[in-house]
């Protein structure tokens, strides 16, 4: 009785009901400590794999041959890289908004799918940050970034975005290994104690620091970890911010605009949201995770990608807005180039897969299929890909001298960063799951913990 | 009731949260004061019954982190800027404190999240591999799904028997005494 009540009241149990603390911590660690590894994941961590060696092989042939093996040049010198650089960095902070946004909200479904969202987090900010660097012509200088005490006596300029896009990035990159290792650390002590060999005990041992979960442990790690949520969640607000400013305070007419530091921002929780999507949907099938990281789970991100899209939806409009009411010549030419003329394809190619396709997700149908949604997830990550694109090439390529402008085509060594970036991201990405508990085991208790309390408070009111 | 130097304390395993919850208030409500409870996740309805002072100050210690971390943030940029290269741009001030904010901003956030983690480490006494707890009977299980209750020896109370007749009392699965 009680439970048809509660299910009533929350939709469906976040949680299977059947779950208790015995039953996660077993399905959780023997994915890791007793499962032979699985055929899949020889095939995909192979072609992964693969693709991580190209980005190796490119970054070595950027690093011999200069910069100029890729197509960028003047007026277009930022090309794929950096619009690389926006989409991984945007991958990143979707993960840590939904891991620390929600966590500060209590949202009982955040504790499926943050331990995938961190990993996400970790590699595709790993990938971001190697962009910029390929980037410079002369990589062995990038540490002139840092304002050390030259001989020279010369400082970085730190008034300029493009530096604080450096301390952003890497603040960030930092705090993201710290947010994602802590989590961790009352996990690897059950695997610890798991452990099938004596190997195992060692590396989760160690991992594990000697954890104890001792109650007074406890409200010291609540503590941290409440502060450190609380950090991260404006952190990635202000990172995709400055990478926005990073445009807005150059004088290119397609750029030069206050709008872009919300609109960065939402495409990168958007493209954050799809790619949560795109990983959980195979890994719960294929893992057998489905009482663990629910429909709920999934109709939950459905959601918010659905807002999150309509928000961006807004930014776009805006974006036609700005240049057309300001009426001023050279960002009117702008944006219609960016809409209509070379790069016009990619404009359209990304409302459609950003906005009118989402827009199925109103159907409560669509959000339960699960092939479609993770296809519209694909196709958003996709859209957000071309967004980053579309802006940071076209607004270079039809700048305020019509003599300068010059159209950018990427060659092989472009579209290598780009796919070997993706193997990097995935290479890693398999190597967690493979190695370290998929799922945050510690939170999950944490929930079923407060599922049945709610039920049993709920019973006696609901006879 | 002096503590015999060889024993460490005595413990017991409970596997409802709630068992252990009631045996923990008798035991504050009995006087004890160094008790320790253990388990797999952090229960408030538990953690909060043990007298500890440690979650505030980790959040002491992460506030102060950051403060010195925005403190040194503005700090390098207000020292180049202003002390150690000062270059006049068409007048414009020399602490543009406006565009400071962003950098000392992100090395605050920095230290917060370092100085937190720290914090936790030095708070906990971790790392410290082991443990004489860990040598409790089926101990491997507080991380998993049951819950400990070990009242140190060091406890001015310290009672075997009474301690156990406690214990059994609230449903605990077994008992033990562990050594050092």
């Amino acid at each position: 009785m009680s439970s048809t009540a509660l299910t009533h009241a929350l939709e469906v149990p976040v949680i299977g009901p059947e779950q208790d603390f015995a039953s996660v911590s077993a399905t959780v660690s023997d994915l890791v400590l007793t499962r032979p590894t699985p055929l899949w994941w020889y095939v995909a961590t192979g072609i992964a794999g693969a693709f991580l060696l190209l980005f190796v092989i490119a970054s070595f042939a950027t690093f011999y041959a200069g910069v100029g093996i890729w197509g960028v040049n003047i007026p277009v010198a930022w090309g794929l890289a950096l619009a690389n650089y926006v989409w991984w960095i945007g991958i990143a902070s979707g993960g840590t908004f939904i891991s620390s946004l929600f966590y500060l909200l209590g949202a009982d479904w955040r504790n499926g799918v943050n331990r995938t969202a961190e990993s996400l987090t970790l590699f595709a900010a790993a990938a971001a940050g190697m962009m910029p660097i390929l980037h410079l012509g002369r990589q062995g200088l990038f540490y002139w970034l840092f304002p050390y005490s030259t001989v020279m006596g010369v400082w970085p300029q730190f008034l300029s975005p493009l530096l604080w896009d450096f301390a952003a990035l890497l603040c960030y990159i930092l705090n993201s290994i710290v947010f994602w290792y802590i989590g961790l650390i009352p996990d690897c002590a059950t695997l610890r104690d798991r452990a099938q060999t004596r190997r195992q005990q060692l590396f989760y041992g160690v991992l594990a620091l000697g954890w104890r979960g001792s109650a007074r442990d406890w409200r010291g790690f609540k503590a941290a970890y409440l502060v450190m949520a609380g950090i991260m969640a404006p952190m990635v607000v202000s990172v995709h911010s400055i990478v926005g400013l990073d445009f807005a305070a150059g004088i290119v007419a397609g750029w030069h605009s206050t709008q872009w530091p919300p609109y960065f921002f939402i495409g990168a929780l958007y493209s954050g949201f799809a790619v949560v999507l795109v990983l959980i949907i195979p890994l719960r099938r294929l893992y057998r995770l489905e009482r663990i990281i629910t429909e709920r789970h999934l109709d939950v991100i459905a959601k918010l990608m659905l807002a999150t899209g309509l928000l961006l939806a807004y930014c776009y409009v805006m974006e036609a807005m700005d240049p057309l009411y300001t009426g001023e010549p050279a960002k009117v030419t702008a944006f219609l180039a960016s809409a209509f003329g070379h790069y016009g394809p990619t404009y359209w190619a990304r409302n459609t897969l950003n906005i009118f396709i989402p827009q199925l997700l109103w159907l409560p149908a669509v959000r339960r299929n699960r092939i479609a949604l993770c296809a519209i997830a694909i196709g958003i990550v996709s859209g957000m890909w071309l967004e980053r694109y579309n802006f940071v090439v076209s607004a270079l390529a039809q700048d305020y001298l019509p003599s300068e402008w010059h159209f950018y085509g990427a060659t092989f060594w472009d579209w290598a960063i780009l796919l070997g970036s993706a193997g990097l991201v995935l290479t890693g990405f398999l190597l967690c799951i493979r190695v370290l508990p998929v799922i945050s085991m510690f939170e999950i208790r944490e929930t079923i913990h407060a599922q049945r309390s709610a039920s049993r408070t709920q019973a006696p009111a609901n006879p | 009731m002096s503590p015999r130097s060889s024993s460490y304390g005595f413990i017991g395993e409970f596997r409802a949260p709630e068992q252990v919850a009631h045996a923990a208030r008798e035991l504050h409500a009995a006087g004890f004061r160094n008790w320790e409870v253990y388990g797999p996740a952090p229960i408030d309805e538990i953690t909060h019954l043990v007298p500890t002072h440690r979650g505030r100050a980790v959040t002491i210690a992460m506030v102060v982190a950051a403060l010195v971390g925005a403190c040194f943030g503005y700090f390098i940029q207000y020292w180049d800027a202003v002390l150690s290269y000062p270059l006049n741009v068409g007048g414009r001030p020399l602490n543009g404190w406006p565009g400071f904010v962003p950098s000392a901003w992100e090395i605050c956030a920095l230290f917060t999240v370092y100085g937190g983690f720290f914090a936790l480490l030095a708070a906990c006494r971790l790392p410290r591999l082991y443990h004489p707890i860990f040598a409790a009977p089926h101990f491997e299980r507080a991380s998993q799904d049951r819950f400990f209750v070990c009242v140190p020896a060091s406890e001015p109370l310290y009672d075997l028997e009474r301690i156990r007749s406690l214990f059994m009392q609230y449903g605990a699965l077994s008992t033990a005494e562990l050594t050092q």
